[in-house]
């Protein structure tokens, strides 16, 4: 669901960022209110979550790859404005060093994984269980999980929908002399049906099991970890922190995480500049490179694709998913210095 | 019966002192010195110092040598999956003087870069190189006490006169450090107003430094000798 470089014209790419500055602001304000100053490297490490789902990659109907993201995960345990800061931050670091979307794209991919996936699974997630308390285990059954399968598969489904109308328009906006597209050549007619099909029936069936064992997991292992308790503040449950199951998780995690290599297609809109021309689409190859992106500017990231020439690509995919993952738990370490801490509930 | 200039209320306000470059510079240098008392350095894994010491500096020649990229790569996300594991302030206090030293090797090697555009992915290489170095140098530093790496050093078999001299020298910075702080807080608290014959009083410190240190070796060597001390040295 990465929105590659020159697929989107400047001009949508600047609305997308220009969209998202007052989601970022209104998200950082609410977060720096909402998230007590000692959960935030943890929220580095939901960050990470994130990353790591974005790299296992799964083979799709019809030869393309996609992946979950793990917004809805990070909006359960964190909240949809944490979740909104923590997806973006993994998106910019997949950008500038990995090349896994655009950097110009970054405000688009930002808005589709960012901002509409959280924010639309956390809702679903809280129309489905309503007012019912879901503090403790023991009362609410297995209701909440339901609600966050449900929820994480639509709301990466909305994203893609998003995503694949930002492709869509594009033919109908941007077209050289010849008619030929400058930008992505796919209209609305093509570019929904190729995204929505494999993400309705695999990738968002993924996207809702990672999300809710996890979710099961960090239930019981580290109950104190909820938005629902942070914002309620419920008081903390009494039992030692024991984040250990959540970091051992991550670890397991990179260790397989070369699984995500044994889909070697390439996912619908993220073909490089090479491939585009070849794509088959009803029968009939596009036949021409689109001029926006044969000369598009590109930025020459240190590791592309999460490897680099001369490479054993396992231990290098192993290695990247290491070097994010600390990046992440750094950043937001970082970040959590000069934070004020929460509010006084008094 | 109170005088009556006791009864006038004064208008005094001190004139502004520019404060001169040699004595700011002087107690600067003195409270960074002064600062090295602070033991820092807590062992989380516990592992050995020695041991520490040792995948340190295999870790720089490892680093130095290595034109394997794999390599690189695997060095970098062993030391960032290291330090991501630390405490907030400690990330930052490892990485602040790292990513110091990068900025620089990049200001260096920018002109380089920018004329022989070919070679910048070496060049950035080599920027990633520094980094890792002064984050590996870095992350030693702030979680082994000082004590323990001069004792590591003394496991090492390196000469008990070097590491007994290393030591006494670190103490005596603190020492002399913390002096120099004191004599200049004192000064400025009593000159008051404009003084202008600061530079007179660099050399006044400078002396005072002076007469102190050899104080304090001529008391060191009397209580070593009171000790009997053998020329064999441990390590404290």
């Amino acid at each position: 669901m990465h929105i590659p470089e020159n697929y989107l014209s400047p001009v949508s790419c600047a609305v997308m960022g220009a969209a998202m500055i007052p989601v970022w602001v209104h998200a950082v304000k609410k977060t720096n209110r909402e998230l007590p100053k000692e959960k935030l490297p943890l929220l580095g490490a939901g960050a990470a979550f994130s990353f790591l789902a974005m790299m296992f990659n799964v083979p799709l109907v019809g030869g393309t790859t996609g992946h979950a993201v793990g917004g809805t995960l990070i909006a359960l345990l964190f909240g949809p404005n944490a979740a909104c800061i923590a997806v973006s931050v993994a998106l910019l670091l997949q950008a500038l060093i990995f090349g896994d979307g655009g950097v110009l794209a970054f405000g688009a991919n930002c808005f589709n994984m960012a901002f509409v996936l959280p924010f639309v699974g956390y809702g679903v997630y809280k129309l489905i269980l309503g007012k019912q308390d879901t503090i403790s285990p023991q009362k609410s059954g297995a209701r909440p999980y339901v609600a966050a399968f449900i929820g994480s598969y639509i709301g990466l489904n909305v994203a893609a929908l998003c995503c694949a109308v930002e492709f869509g328009i594009q033919p109908m906006l941007f077209r050289d002399a010849a008619g030929n597209a400058l930008y992505c050549p796919y209209d609305l007619s093509v570019s929904i049906p190729a995204m929505m099909i494999p993400h309705l029936a695999v990738a968002g069936f993924v996207e809702a099991v990672f999300t809710v064992a996890v979710f099961a997991l960090v239930r019981k292992t580290a109950p104190d970890l909820s938005y629902e308790r942070m914002r309620t503040d419920a008081p903390e449950t009494g039992k030692k922190k024991r984040y250990i199951p959540v970091f051992a998780l991550i670890a397991v995690l990179i260790a397989v995480c070369p699984l995500g290599l044994l889909a070697t297609g390439t996912a619908w809109g993220e073909w490089g500049a090479d491939e585009i021309a070849e794509i088959v689409t009803d029968g009939k190859a596009l036949g021409y490179t689109p001029s926006g992106l044969e000369s598009g500017w590109s930025m020459d990231v240190p590791m592309p694709d999460y490897a680099m020439e001369g490479m054993n690509e396992t231990l290098a995919y192993i290695l990247s998913a290491v070097i994010g993952v600390a990046l992440l738990i750094i950043i937001f370490k970082l970040i959590s210095i000069p934070m004020k801490g929460r509010r006084n509930p008094s | 019966m109170i005088p009556g200039w006791m009864k006038q209320t004064e208008q005094y306000a001190p004139p502004k002192d520019g404060g001169a470059f040699a004595l700011r510079t002087l107690r600067s240098l003195g409270g960074v010195l002064a600062r090295l008392r602070v033991q820092r350095g807590r062992d989380g894994l516990n592992i050995p110092p020695v041991l520490k010491l040792l995948l340190l500096l295999a870790g720089i020649v490892t680093l130095s040598l290595a034109r394997n990229r794999l390599l690189l790569l695997g060095i970098a996300a062993l030391v960032l999956g290291w330090v991501c594991m630390l405490p907030p302030r400690t990330v930052l206090n490892v990485l602040r003087p790292a990513l110091g030293a990068a900025i620089l090797a990049l200001a260096l090697f920018l002109p380089a870069m920018l004329l022989r555009p070919a070679g910048a992915g070496n060049n950035l290489i080599l920027v990633g190189k520094v980094f890792l170095s002064v984050a590996m140098v870095s992350l030693f530093h702030q979680r082994t006490q000082w004590n323990r790496i001069t004792g590591a050093l003394r496991t090492l078999h390196i000469p008990g006169v070097f590491v007994f001299l290393l030591d006494l020298t670190l103490k005596y910075i603190v020492l002399l450090g913390g002096l120099i702080v004191d004599l200049l807080t004192a000064r400025s608290l009593r000159a008051v107003g404009r003084d202008r014959h600061k530079y007179r009083s660099v050399g006044g410190v400078m002396g005072l430094t002076f007469l102190r240190a050899s104080e304090l070796s001529r008391e060191t060597w009397e209580a070593m000798s009171c000790r009997g001390f053998t020329d064999d040295y441990k390590g404290l």
